[in-house]
Parts: structure tokens; C-alpha cells; sequence
């Protein structure tokens, strides 16, 4: 599982060399295999998962038609990814504005839980304070096993909020929760893939949701 | 569709082709001591993830690299106060955001090397060393820019694996070079003097311009240096 995807450029490590066109010519290779890898990824998840996706775009937007809020989080590259969830759901760029905040907001709450109960409930102690049976919540990890994103869905579930991870790998210990509702994983060991991927799924989940709710206001 | 296939080819190799580059820039610019400052006033998160990439590499044994997002009401202030010359911007965002645009001009006269990387409608030339752009609407949301600094932070650690390119200064061999060539260059007004003069910053040094043809300047104002003359205001700047 750790096998290094830029491997195939390394042999030639020579502390003389000098021949900087033909190292970006190779780099530019490499990076265009990659766009190709990720798109392909992209569409075979989108594609794998639309059934589930569509499932819980209905479901979230149940939740946000009655008043709920949708709570994202996530650890580092994942905590990026769920601040830009919130971005794109309160922030939209078509369509309608909706309640979204992020659970790695706020430095003062996040080290005040870090420093006086440990990181593990970074989350689930956030969830105690602001969730409601009404809400959503979004965990993101990309192993699947984040113990903090595991612990706050678990906490959710135990308040009826409806709950949603995104994972990559196997989907981790997050996949086999029965605290979570809606697992969508990314089947790839490629960090960055999974990232990248996710992305593209949460869009598709914040299209079902505008989607639904127009349905809903019209219907 | 197979239009479509061929047309987006065309996009990622060059795309693909201008990554390349700005990573064996990006890891000369750290191997000589830079710090990456990243920003994103559109989506900061883009700016924090791609700093966390840098700075906590995904794959074990890879070294850390000093990236730092910058957020937060006074961009300009903060970048300004804690870059240095030799540093290196990282802008995250669509062609058409001003305070994006303002802090790209202003880095080449604080002597910043400037990477552009962004979504929608691909910007004017000029305004970075680097510029790696996806041009469907929903870029920002879709992956595809965490692709970009995926691959730019992934194709700089390859870059270090080959020392003896990373040490190499790039030559000047460009038909028209700001460094070598009699051309305008950006300026940034410190202080306006009384007696038609200013000192101000070209290139990331500190100089004296005459500013008496582009009368009355203020400090923080954008001017075209040449030949120790500020030459004309640049508009839409101001301190």
C-alpha cells in the first residue's frame, strides 16, 4: 500500500545532472497521467455511488427543509475539504444559499477541547453542544479510521441527526459503523486521489440537494 | 464527444506542461531558503490545503516545506510585512478577483515569484512567472483544483530528487527579460519625498525613483519603473 506513484522517476538520481528540460518534460508526462488517473476515478465513483448519493441529496435536503443545518468536519487535508463543503453550501455559487457551519472553524474551541479533554472528541464535544435532531453531519476521512470523525458521528447518530461520512481506502472503521448512514467511499490508496474525488461527490450530493428542494417548493 | 476528449487533452498537456515548471522553479526557490505564502480570498480553504500539503506531507519520509496560508481582512498588509524577497506567492483563484490580481503585481515588486494557479476564465499574461488554470465552471468545487496542488506539491518532491537541477540557477535566455532588457518595472511607493523623488521598492530593493511625471503619488501606489523613472501610475492601485 506503499507504493510510491513517482517511483519510476527516481533511478536516475545523479547529483551532476543538468539536463533541466528533459526532468520537466518527464514531470509534465507524469502530471498528465495523473489529471487522466483522477478524472477517471472521478467519473467510475460518481457513477458507482449516483444510487446513494441521490439517496442521501434527499434525505439532507429533508433535514435542511425542516430546519436543520448540516455540520462539517474533518482532520487536515479533510478539515480543508469540509470547510469548502460549507463554502459551497452556504456560499453557492448558483442556486440557493443553505444553513452549513464547520466544526474546524474556530481556533479557540478547537484547542480549548484539544488541550483540556484530547483531540479524539474535538468533534463529538462540538456536535453535544450546537447539534439538533433536525441536522446533518458531514465526516470526512480519508482512512476512514479518524477516530475524532468517528466519534462524532457516533455522537450524532445517538441524536437522530442524520449522518454522512466520506472515506477513502476500504472506507476504515467509518464504512462498518452502524452510526452512519450514508458511507460514500472512494476506492483508492491514493490520498490526493480520494481527495480529489471527494470533492467531485460532495458537489454531486450539494446538486441533488438544490435539486430536491426546488422539487420540493414546487411540488 | 470525442471533440471534447481531444480539446481537454490539449488543455491538460499544456496545463500539465506549466506544472512542471513552476515545481522546478518552486524547489529552487525552497532549496534557497523561501518561504510559499498561499492565499486564496475566494476559497480559503483551497489556500489552507494546499499549505497543509507542504508543510505535512501525506507520504511518510517526504521532508516538510515551509507553505503558510495568509487570510484574513488585510492580505496586503500581512504579505507585505512578512515575505521577503526571494519568497514565493501562491495564489489560489479566479482570474477576476481584484485583491488576487492587486497582490500579484504588488509580490514583483516586493521580489516574490508568483504562481497563479485557478478556475473559470484564464487571466491576462503578465501577472505571474507561473499560471495553471482549469477552465470549466465548477473547478473550484470539483477537484479539479485540488488536483493542481496536488500535482505541483507531488512534482516538487520529484524535482529534489534530482540535486544537481535544483542547485542550478535558471538562465536568463527569454527574448525579453525584465532583468536584462531596457523595460518598465514594477514599483511599489514607500515614501514620497519633497523634492520630486520616492523611495521605493523594485524587485524586493529598496530604491530611489523621480516621480515628478506621474505627480501626485502616495505611499503603497503601483508606478512603472525605467531607467530610475516612474514612468506612469499603474490604475487601480492605491495604498
Amino acid at each position: 500500500m506503499t507504493r510510491d506513484p513517482t517511483g519510476f522517476l527516481y533511478p536516475f538520481i545523479e547529483s551532476e545532472e543538468r539536463d533541466a528540460p528533459a526532468l520537466v518534460h518527464d514531470l509534465a508526462a507524469s502530471a498528465q497521467a495523473k489529471m487522466a488517473d483522477s478524472r477517471a476515478l472521478r467519473s467510475a465513483t460518481l457513477e458507482r455511488c449516483e444510487a446513494r448519493v441521490v439517496q442521501a441529496g434527499q434525505a439532507v435536503a429533508q433535514r435542511l427543509g425542516g430546519g436543520g443545518r448540516l455540520l462539517c468536519f474533518g482532520n487536515g487535508g479533510s478539515a480543508t475539504d469540509a470547510e469548502g463543503a460549507v463554502a459551497l453550501f452556504r456560499n453557492p455559487p448558483a442556486g440557493r444559499p443553505l444553513p452549513a457551519m464547520s466544526l474546524v472553524d474556530d481556533t479557540a474551541v478547537l484547542t480549548a477541547l484539544a488541550n483540556d479533554v484530547g483531540f479524539e472528541l474535538a468533534f463529538s464535544r462540538q456536535i453535544i453542544a450546537y447539534g439538533h435532531a433536525e441536522d446533518v453531519v458531514v465526516g470526512f476521512s480519508t482512512s476512514g479510521d479518524s477516530v475524532n470523525v468517528l466519534r462524532a458521528l457516533e455522537e450524532a447518530a445517538r441524536r437522530g441527526i442524520l449522518t454522512v461520512g466520506l472515506c477513502g481506502y476500504d472506507g476504515g472503521a467509518i464504512a462498518v459503523s452502524d452510526a452512519v448512514e450514508y458511507c460514500l467511499v472512494v476506492h483508492s490508496d491514493s490520498v490526493h486521489r480520494v481527495q480529489e474525488t471527494q470533492s467531485a461527490l460532495l458537489m454531486q450530493l450539494w446538486t441533488t440537494v438544490q435539486r430536491c428542494m426546488d422539487e420540493g417548493i414546487s411540488a | 464527444m470525442e471533440a471534447e476528449d481531444a480539446q481537454r487533452s490539449v488543455e491538460d498537456a499544456s496545463t500539465a506542461l506549466e506544472l512542471a515548471s513552476a515545481s522546478l522553479t518552486l524547489a529552487r526557490r525552497f532549496a534557497a531558503g523561501a518561504v510559499m505564502w498561499c492565499v486564496a480570498p475566494q476559497w480559503p480553504a483551497h489556500g489552507r490545503h494546499v499549505a497543509v500539503e507542504f508543510v505535512h506531507p501525506v507520504v511518510v519520509g517526504k521532508r516538510a516545506l515551509p507553505a503558510v496560508h495568509l487570510g484574513g481582512p488585510d492580505l496586503r498588509g500581512a504579505l507585505r510585512l512578512l515575505s521577503r524577497p526571494g519568497d514565493v506567492l501562491l495564489a489560489v483563484s479566479s482570474a477576476d478577483d481584484h485583491g488576487t490580481v492587486d497582490l500579484l503585481r504588488r509580490s514583483e515588486a516586493w521580489g516574490l515569484t508568483r504562481l497563479w494557479l485557478g478556475a473559470g476564465a484564464p487571466p491576462a499574461s503578465g501577472l505571474a512567472e507561473h499560471v495553471a488554470w482549469r477552465q470549466t465552471p465548477d473547478a473550484a468545487y470539483s477537484g479539479d483544483i485540488v488536483l493542481l496542488y496536488h500535482l505541483l506539491w507531488e512534482l516538487t518532491h520529484v524535482v529534489f530528487e534530482h540535486p544537481g537541477l535544483v542547485d542550478a540557477e535558471p538562465e536568463c535566455t527569454e527574448q525579453v527579460c525584465v532583468t536584462c532588457a531596457d523595460e518598465g518595472r514594477v514599483a511599489e511607493v514607500r515614501t514620497v519625498r519633497a523634492d520630486g523623488t520616492a523611495e521605493v521598492v523594485v524587485g524586493g530593493v529598496t530604491e530611489t525613483l523621480d516621480v515628478s511625471l506621474v505627480a501626485p503619488v502616495l505611499p503603497g501606489d503601483l508606478v512603472l519603473a525605467h531607467a530610475g523613472v516612474a514612468i506612469t501610475t499603474l490604475s487601480g492601485t492605491g495604498p
